[in-house]
């Protein structure tokens, strides 16, 4: 056969091209083997990560996570993309989770106090030994007769551990004292007065064409800054949609301020009188829904004494500003309006919010897409969202009662009262009238430090629990949170380490014979019961046709949600606008204290309950990008007027006390205003925490909200100095030079013509 | 013979030839396509079929699972550590050998093949120990992801029993066997049937993800 050139050729390619095919149909060698290493070290990482979705309990806004697990030991969490509250996004305080899990300060076991109470000398118990003691001592109480000097301060819990918690305190017949230093009294009560809901609304900024914010930096810490802050990228930069119109006011420069289209910087306390300003031009001009106007403006409630010319002196924001804000916020519809944080810590904070929600009823904002939706009342009936936490009043109720020698156990779990109730009310001293007090912390916090008896908790990564958020996304969620890693101190055995909060009280509740009626012997058989009532349902996100395969999408999930389980309530008639009330200041001579103290939640440490972490530590502010310090915001022409540079330790003392933080002069600040974050100032609370900055929480007044009772924590006028001490700022902005200081070593070079 | 007749023209030796050898290669064809066809239709419906190999590869060292795990009484996890940690059951390193075999079985040929995997120039000092290529057994395809220790844990939490007893489920009784040999299909059927029947979840993304 003659082999033509243009045969052989075609030959060679065709075997070549099928040599190369068929290479990969084969299985490679190394998979078909596999190998002894010689040595292999013991923490080798070998194998595959698994994925658990829980819920996070860094904040109480309780994101959905899933955390990477690998060899049992979780890694790094990200945000559950399923999970409605953020949808797939996290904040630094999740993220700080897995720190909270591997705290060398973690408390190992259950203590007992050794030395004199707050010297922090613990000698170490066995669990059986621990909840005896306690159970000792309540039954001891009990038996006396004062089952109501049992006092239990928790976080506010809600969903199955709120259950637990309410029925073994009013079933023993203690008192229930849920505990945040940022109280949300005063919200409830302004959208329970606007709106006649009992559970906080869902903004619907990702629809809304104008928001406009009262005091609350919801892109950075307020209520469920995650969710806003997801909503506000669309509200931005959605694709089907135009950007929105942000305007802010409050009487700081906060990151919700810098990021706003326009920020109104209000005296403090005016954000009332503000709106009712904005109230007024709207119903002026016309552009009100008339019937809205009609009930807002009732019984003869003339608003023209509130013309953006009347009060533009009194609220600090120039007539001009008030009126396009105004016909902004009613022309731009969908609009929103929505206030707390500092807008509420006012005497009259009540009022304030009361004016600032009412808005909405202006430009039909109420129960419409692009405003104000009404959440429904939680899927399971027995299974709330979190309570009502006690107000300031009741605080002080409580230390008058310390003080009378009428507390005869204090319980603490997830609060830091010591910490976070300013000095003035007494609640330090009155703690020592107290014979017992517990806390069930894993960490030692400045609570904690003055316990008798520490039951150490699970951290959320290692405990079951559940969640119905407050405020939900407009529908039905109960979150569920599962072990990710099994208890990082289980080697100790089953007398050491820490156990589940919700169990422990289970335990208790059977050594003191109180049938809490609950399904079950565990707390995760509370759970599966709550989960078992969804599933016999049959609607939602996870159906099933057995309670086995439910339980394990519930869990795969991270939780249970029906997006159309909405609020059935129809907006009721507006309510009439609030009569103005002027706000107080302590001490009220300014003159002595010329500066209006508005602390703020740190971005990263909350009000405080981060600050053992040091991630969060080290987490840039977003305005002043400081970190591991307390620093004050100071009005850079103030500043330059008292001499004062960054970094200067200044000391500002109220008529209550006197703290010192760093100075930081910035153009951003109001005059007569200075700004300084919660967070720091911890006693104890670990490592990272101890003695780190100052506590502004500490030198408040005992001031509150006339109505509600609320701590009004911006209504301190404080003094500062400087004193003779400079400390260099930590911070990352302007850290290192931008340009090289060396003068030989130029970048570029301009060569003259003549050279 | 009727002169006339019909005569089939007699073959020329050399076509008798090619008619023998056509006839040889094609029964070794059919042979071979019998023996493909057994292979590929019993590896689609369970275990393939090839004749010869019942008993499970031959192994670099012939590793008795019968001595070790029946007349000693060792786990399973004792050398398989990473087992009830994470997906793969770790084959354990030679080190983990001669943590034992430094001592004992002096003389026997198999432990001296581990030796010198471990030491090959007899010198403790140099670092010159090499790794054993084992022949494995059982495998499952890329696309698939099998974490040993979900179901260990989920074995051993529902009967109550350690997690080494759990092994057999899936194995067999590796503890008798001279040659290990894989006797379960460890096909999606096999997976499937055993997800249902304990309402494990079947959805596509179990495995495969």
């Amino acid at each position: 056969m003659a082999l033509t050139r243009r045969q052989f050729l075609t030959l060679a390619g065709g075997t070549a091209a099928g040599a190369i095919v068929f290479q990969a149909c084969g299985i490679p060698e190394r998979e078909l083997m596999v190998q002894s290493p010689v040595e292999m070290p013991e923490d080798l990482v070998s194998g595959l990560d698994n994925w658990y979705a829980t819920i996070c309990r860094q904040c109480p806004t309780g994101e959905g996570l899933v955390v990477r697990v690998m060899e049992g030991r979780a890694k790094k969490v990200e945000g559950n993309v399923d999970y409605p509250i953020n949808r797939g996004k996290h904040s630094v305080r999740c993220e700080a989770g897995l720190q909270a899990l591997y705290h060398p300060d973690r408390v190992r076991g259950p203590l007992v106090r050794e030395g004199e109470r707050g010297s922090g000398r613990f000698e170490e118990i066995s669990w059986t030994d621990a909840i005896g003691r306690l159970t000792h001592q309540l039954s001891k109480l009990r038996d006396q007769g004062n089952q109501d000097q049992m006092v239990m301060v928790t976080d506010p819990l809600g969903a199955h551990l709120g259950q637990v918690v309410e029925r073994f305190v009013s079933r023993y017949g203690g008192q229930y004292m849920p505990y945040e230093a940022v109280e949300r009294t005063t919200l409830r009560a302004a959208v329970k007065a606007t709106f006649d809901q009992d559970v906080i609304p869902e903004f619907d900024i990702e629809n809304a064409n104008y928001v406009l914010s009262f005091g609350c930096d919801f892109l950075n810490t307020w209520l469920s800054p995650v969710r806003y802050a997801r909503g506000y990228g669309h509200f931005r930069q959605g694709d089907d949609r135009e950007r929105g119109t942000l305007v802010h006011v409050d009487s700081r420069f906060s990151m919700t301020a810098a990021n706003a289209d326009r920020w109104l910087h209000v005296r403090p306390g005016m954000e009332g009188v503000l709106a009712l300003s904005i109230a007024q031009v709207i119903i002026a001009e016309g552009l009100a829904d008339s019937q809205a106007a009609r009930d807002l403006t009732g019984d003869g409630y003339n608003l023209d004494s509130f013309a953006p010319e009347n009060v533009t002196e009194k609220v600090g924001v120039p007539a001009r500003e008030i009126r396009e804000v105004a016909i902004g916020f009613a022309e731009q519809r969908p609009s929103v309006a929505f206030g707390g944080g500092s807008a509420a810590a006012h005497t009259n904070g009540l009022f304030n919010l009361v004016a600032v929600y009412s808005l909405n009823y202006l430009v039909g904002s109420v129960g419409e897409r692009g405003g104000v939706l009404f959440n429904p009342l939680p899927a399971l009936g027995d299974v709330p969202t979190a309570p009502a936490a006690a107000s300031f009043a009741d605080w002080q109720r409580l230390v008058a009662q310390m003080q009378q020698g009428r507390v005869g156990a204090l319980l603490v779990r997830g609060a830091d009262p010591w910490y976070g109730l300013p000095d003035a009310v007494g609640f330090k001293d009155a703690t020592f009238n107290v014979p017992l007090i517990v806390s069930f912390s894993g960490i030692v916090d400045d609570t904690t430090a003055m316990a008798d008896l520490i039951l150490p908790e699970h951290s959320f990564l290692e405990d079951w629990g559940a969640d119905v958020p407050d405020p939900g996304p407009g529908y039905q969620v109960v979150g569920f949170q599962q072990p990710a890693v099994r208890p990082l101190f289980e080697a100790r055995g089953m007398h050491l380490g820490t156990r589940g909060f919700a169990d422990v009280l289970m335990t208790v509740a059977q050594g003191l014979e109180i049938d809490l009626g609950l399904p079950g012997e565990t707390f995760k058989d509370v759970l599966q019961d709550g989960a078992r009532q969804l599933f016999e349902m049959d609607r939602g996100s996870v159906r099933a046709p057995d309670f086995k395969s439910f339980w394990n999408g519930l869990l795969q999930r991270g939780g249970w949600w029906d997006v159309s389980a909405k609020s059935a309530d129809k907006p009721p008639p507006a309510p009439r606008l609030p009569k103005p009330e002027e706000p107080e200041f302590f001490p009220q001579d300014s003159a002595q204290y010329p500066f209006h103290l508005v602390p703020f939640v740190s971005t990263s440490l909350g009000d405080g309950r981060g600050a053992s972490l040091p991630w969060l530590q080290a987490t840039p502010d977003p305005i002043t990008t400081a970190t591991w310090q307390t620093w004050v915001e100071i009005n850079i022409r103030t500043a330059e007027a008292k001499d004062i540079k960054e970094g200067d330790v200044i000391a500002v003392s109220s008529a209550y006390g006197r703290i010192e933080a760093l100075a930081f002069p910035h153009p951003g600040m109001p005059p007569d205003v200075v700004s300084i974050p919660m967070g720091q100032g911890h006693q104890a609370g670990g490592r990272y925490a101890e003695g780190r900055g100052s506590n502004p929480l500490s030198i408040l007044a005992p001031s509150m909200d006339g109505k509600t009772g609320a701590l009004a924590w911006a209504a301190t006028r404080v003094k500062i100095e400087k004193t003779d001490r400079w400390i260099r700022l930590p911070k990352f902005e302007n850290a290192v030079p931008d340009l090289p200081t060396d003068e030989h070593q130029e970048i570029i070079q301009i060569a003259t013509r003549d050279s | 013979m009727i002169p006339g007749d019909f005569q089939p023209s007699r073959p020329p030796g050399r076509k008798l030839l090619l008619f023998g050898v056509m006839g040889i290669v094609g029964l070794a064809g059919f042979v071979v396509t019998a023996l493909i066809a057994t292979f590929v239709i019993s590896s689609w419906l369970g275990d393939p079929v090839i004749f010869g190999y019942e008993e499970g590869p031959d192994q670099p060292i012939a590793f008795p699972h019968t001595v070790h795990v029946q007349d000693l009484g060792l786990d399973c996890t004792f050398c398989h550590r990473n087992v009830t940690k994470g997906a793969a059951a770790s084959i354990p390193a030679v080190a983990l050998c001669m943590t034992c075999h430094v001592a004992v079985g002096d003389g026997l040929p198999e432990v001296e093949k581990l030796r010198a995997y471990f030491d090959p120039d007899g010198d403790p000092d140099t670092d010159d120990g090499r790794p054993i290529d084992w022949v494995r057994v059982h495998r499952m395809p890329d696309h698939v992801q099998f974490v040993h220790e979900a179901h260990i844990k989920f074995f051993s939490e529902r009967d109550g029993i350690a997690a080494s007893a759990t092994c057999s489920t899936c194995h067999g009784d590796v503890g008798g066997m001279t040659k290990v040999k894989q006797v379960r299909t460890l096909k999606m059927g096999d997976c499937v049937d055993c997800h249902r029947e304990y309402s494990a979840p079947t959805d596509c993304s179990t495995c495969h993800y």
